[in-house]
C-alpha cells in the first residue's frame, strides 16, 4: 500500500534522523569537548572535526580552547621597602587538560574564580618582597615571569597553562600620588629658581667681563697715549735745547722777552713803576740815558 | 529539509545569527557555544512530524500528495539549502572555510561558496582594516555624541624615577594570521589594549620622566611596539601591531604650571644672558673706540708739540742768527719793542721817586688803585 510505505519511509527517515541528530555532533577550531556518560568522562575531543556519540546515553560539554581572559581588579599592596602600590594584573590561560579542569571547576567561569584567586595571591606575594624601584622600573618583567610561575604550580591542579601574567598598573594610591604631585612641584620650582639663578649669573659674568674689557681697553689706551705725550715732551725739550743751547745768553734774553710780553697783557695788568728803577725809562728822566751817573759812579 | 530554511538565512556566515557566529566578539566563553546540532535536528524533527501528513494517524484527502508531493518539497528544500552556501567576501576580508568544525580553505574576496550550515562555516576578518584602539583617552564619538574625554587612571603612569607622567596614546593594529586571529584568542581587542596598557607602563617605567618628556618620545614608541608584538606573538594572537603612537604626553594636570615654569625660566634665563651679551657688544666696541680716540688724541698732542717746538726753535735760531751779526744793538732794540708792547696797553702808575728813597710809597693807597677808575685816582 502506497500511503503506507510511504509513511513507513517517512517514519524510517524520522528515526534516523533522530538517531544521527543525537549521535553527531561538531567540534569547532575554538573549542574542546567532553564526551560525557551519566556525568561521567568518557572521552576528551581537542581536535575540531565531527564526532559520534552514543544518543540519549552520552552528552557533550564544550569547553573553549582559545586562550582566555582574567582581569583582576586593583589591589593595594605594601611593597618590601613599605612603599603602597595599586597593582592591577592580567592573565591569560588556555585549558590544555579539559579532563581535569571539567573535574576541578567545571566551567570556563568556575576556572576564572579559580585562577583568579591564585593570581591574586600570587601577585600579592611576589610583590610583598619586592622594593616598589623593582617593580616600576628594575624587574618588572622578572617579577612577572615569577608571578606566572608560582601560579603556573597552583594552577596545574585544574589543568590550565597560564600563557602569562602580567602587571598592567602598579600605581601610588591616590594619597601618595598627591604627596609625588607635591614633591613634583617643588622639584620643578627648585630648578626653574636655579635655572633663573643662573640665567642672572651668566648675565652678569657677562656684564662684568665686558665692563672689564672696557676698562682695560682704556686703560691700554691711555698708557699707550701717556708714553705718546711724554716722547712728545721729550722730543720737545730736545728740540728746544738743541736750538736754545747754541746761546744761552740770549736765549734768556729772547724768551723773556717773549714771557713778557704774553705773561702781562693789557687790562689785567697793572704797574707800579718807578722810573729809576727799570732800563726802559732810563731816558725819561735823564736824557742821557743815566751814562752820566753810571759814568759818574 | 525545513532546518535550511529556519537557520539559512543567517546561520552559515560568520557575521549573521548563528549561535557561534562572531566569535572574537563574544564576551566570554559562555556567548561561543559550538552549534547545538543535538538542539536543533530535534527542533527540525518536531516540524517535520508536524508536516508529515497526519501526524498521529493518516489524514484521507492528502495521501496523492504525501507521495510524490512530499519528494518534490524535499528536493526543492535541498536545493534551497544548498543555494544558502553562496556568500560574499569584500576586498578587505578573507574568507575562512569550516566543513564540520575544520578549516579547510580561505577565500579571496569575490563570491564564494561553501557547504551551507550546519555542515559548514565561513568567517569572514577584515584583515586589511587597520583597526586602533585609544589608551588614556575616549575619542569623541560622534555618531552617540559621546564627547573625547581623558581618563585619568589609564593615562597617569609612574616613570623610573618616581615621577607622574600623562600619558595618552594609540594603537594600530590589524589581522596577520586570520586563523589564528579567529581560533586562539578568546576576547583579542581587549587583549590588545590589556597588552599595550601594560607595554607602555613597563617602558615608561624604566624612563625617566626628563627622557619621556624631551628626547625619546620616538624610542618609546618603539620599544612599545616591540614588546607588544612580543607578548602577542606569545598568545598566537594573529595579531601585527603597527603603530604606536604618543600623542599626549604631559606632566599631570596638577603639575603642569611648576612644568611650564620651568620653560619660562630657561626662557628667562636665555633672555637675561642675551641681553647681557649685547649689553658687552655694545659696550666693548664703545670701549675700543674711546681708546682709540685716546691714543689719537695723544699722537695729536705729540705732533702739535713737537712742531711747535720745532717752528720755536727754527724761529730762535734764525732770530739768532741774526743777532750773532749785531748783537747790541738788536738786544737794545727787541728790548725796546718789547716793552713798547708790554707797557703800551697797561694801566701804569709811574712812581717818581726822586732823590729821597721810600718817602711817598707809604701812603700810597694801594688798595685802591685797582679799583678806582682808571685815571681819576692815579694822577692826584
Amino acid at each position: 500500500m502506497k500511503t503506507g510505505f510511504f509513511g513507513f519511509v517517512g517514519v524510517l527517515l524520522a528515526a534516523v534522523f533522530v538517531v544521527v541528530s543525537g549521535a553527531a555532533f561538531v567540534v569547532t577550531p575554538t573549542n574542546q569537548a567532553l564526551v560525557l556518560q551519566f556525568g561521567q568522562v568518557r572521552r576528551a575531543i581537542v581536535e575540531p572535526g565531527l564526532y559520534f556519540k552514543i544518543p540519549f546515553v552520552q552528552n557533550v560539554e564544550y569547553l573553549d580552547k582559545r586562550i582566555l581572559d582574567i582581569d583582576l581588579e586593583p589591589q593595594e599592596l605594601i611593597a618590601s621597602d613599605k612603599k603602597r602600590l595599586v597593582v592591577d594584573a592580567f592573565a591569560r590561560y588556555k585549558i590544555v587538560d579539559p579532563v581535569q579542569f571539567y573535574q576541578g571547576v567545571r566551567t570556563v567561569q568556575g576556572g576564572n574564580q579559580r585562577l583568579n584567586t591564585f593570581v591574586s595571591s600570587a601577585v600579592r606575594a611576589v610583590l610583598a618582597d619586592a622594593g616598589f624601584f623593582t617593580v616600576v622600573r628594575d624587574d618588572r618583567a622578572g617579577l612577572m615571569e615569577k608571578i606566572k610561575a608560582q601560579v603556573e604550580s597552583e594552577a596545574k591542579g585544574i589543568g590550565v597553562d597560564i600563557v602569562d601574567v602580567k602587571i598592567r598598573r602598579a600605581d601610588l594610591p591616590q594619597k601618595n600620588s598627591e604627596a609625588v604631585f607635591q614633591r613634583m612641584q617643588t622639584e620643578r620650582q627648585r630648578e626653574a629658581t636655579e635655572l633663573r639663578a643662573k640665567g642672572s649669573e651668566e648675565s652678569q659674568r657677562i656684564k662684568a667681563k665686558a665692563d672689564a674689557e672696557k676698562e682695560i681697553l682704556l686703560a691700554e689706551a691711555s698708557r699707550d697715549a701717556e708714553r705718546v705725550r711724554g716722547s712728545g715732551d721729550a722730543d720737545r725739550i730736545k728740540v728746544f735745547a738743541e736750538a736754545f743751547g747754541k746761546d744761552p745768553d740770549f736765549f734768556a734774553f729772547y724768551r723773556s722777552m717773549q714771557a713778557y710780553e704774553s705773561s702781562m697783557k693789557a687790562g689785567d695788568t697793572r704797574l707800579l713803576i718807578s722810573p729809576q728803577s727799570s732800563d726802559f725809562f732810563r731816558y725819561l728822566t735823564d736824557p742821557t740815558g743815566g751814562k752820566a751817573a753810571t759814568a759818574g759812579k | 529539509m525545513p532546518w535550511s530554511n529556519q537557520n539559512g538565512g543567517g546561520g552559515w556566515k560568520g557575521g549573521g545569527g548563528g549561535p557561534w557566529g562572531q566569535p572574537p566578539r563574544g564576551p566570554s566563553g559562555g556567548g561561543n557555544q559550538p552549534p547545538d546540532l543535538e538542539e536543533l535536528l530535534r527542533r527540525s524533527q518536531e516540524k517535520l512530524k508536524d508536516w508529515l501528513p497526519g501526524g498521529g494517524g493518516s489524514g484521507g484527502g492528502a495521501i496523492g500528495f504525501g507521495g510524490k508531493g512530499l519528494a518534490l518539497a524535499a528536493a526543492g528544500a535541498l536545493a534551497l539549502w544548498l543555494l544558502t552556501g553562496f556568500y560574499r567576501v569584500e576586498p578587505d576580508e578573507l574568507g575562512v572555510e569550516l566543513v564540520l568544525g575544520r578549516v579547510t580553505s580561505q577565500t579571496t574576496p569575490g563570491l564564494n561558496y561553501n557547504i551551507p550550515y550546519p555542515l559548514g562555516q565561513v568567517f569572514t576578518p577584515k584583515v586589511l582594516a587597520v583597526r586602533e584602539i585609544s589608551v588614556g583617552q575616549r575619542d569623541f564619538d560622534s555618531a552617540r555624541g559621546v564627547p573625547g574625554r581623558d581618563i585619568p587612571d589609564e593615562s597617569l603612569m609612574l616613570t623610573g624615577d618616581e615621577n607622574m607622567i600623562d600619558v595618552s596614546f594609540k594603537v594600530q593594529w590589524n589581522i596577520k594570521d586570520a586563523t589564528a586571529f579567529l581560533f586562539n584568542i578568546q576576547n583579542p581587542e581587549a587583549t590588545v589594549k590589556a597588552v599595550a596598557e601594560s607595554a607602555m607602563r613597563e617602558i615608561v617605567g624604566k624612563n625617566s620622566i626628563e627622557m619621556i618628556l624631551t628626547e625619546n618620545q620616538r624610542r618609546i614608541e618603539t620599544d612599545v611596539r616591540t614588546l607588544m608584538q612580543k607578548t602577542l606573538d606569545d598568545y598566537k594572537s594573529g595579531v601585527e601591531i603597527r603603530l604606536v603612537n604618543m600623542h599626549k604626553v604631559n606632566p599631570p594636570a596638577q603639575v603642569i604650571d611648576a612644568f611650564r615654569d620651568v620653560q619660562a625660566a630657561r626662557i628667562d634665563a636665555e633672555r637675561l644672558s642675551n641681553e647681557a651679551q649685547s649689553y658687552a657688544n655694545k659696550i666693548v666696541p664703545e670701549a675700543r673706540g674711546q681708546a682709540s680716540a685716546i691714543t689719537a688724541q695723544a699722537m695729536a698732542y705729540r705732533s702739535r708739540i713737537v712742531e711747535e717746538a720745532r717752528g720755536q726753535a727754527d724761529r730762535f735760531s734764525k732770530v739768532l742768527e741774526e743777532y750773532k751779526h749785531a748783537p747790541d744793538v738788536t738786544r737794545e732794540r727787541l728790548y725796546l719793542e718789547t716793552m713798547e708792547r708790554v707797557f703800551g696797553g697797561m694801566d701804569k702808575v709811574i712812581v717818581d721817586q726822586g732823590k729821597g728813597e721810600g718817602a711817598i710809597q707809604p701812603y700810597l693807597p694801594l688798595d685802591q688803585l685797582g679799583r678806582k677808575p682808571l685815571g681819576k685816582g692815579a694822577t692826584p
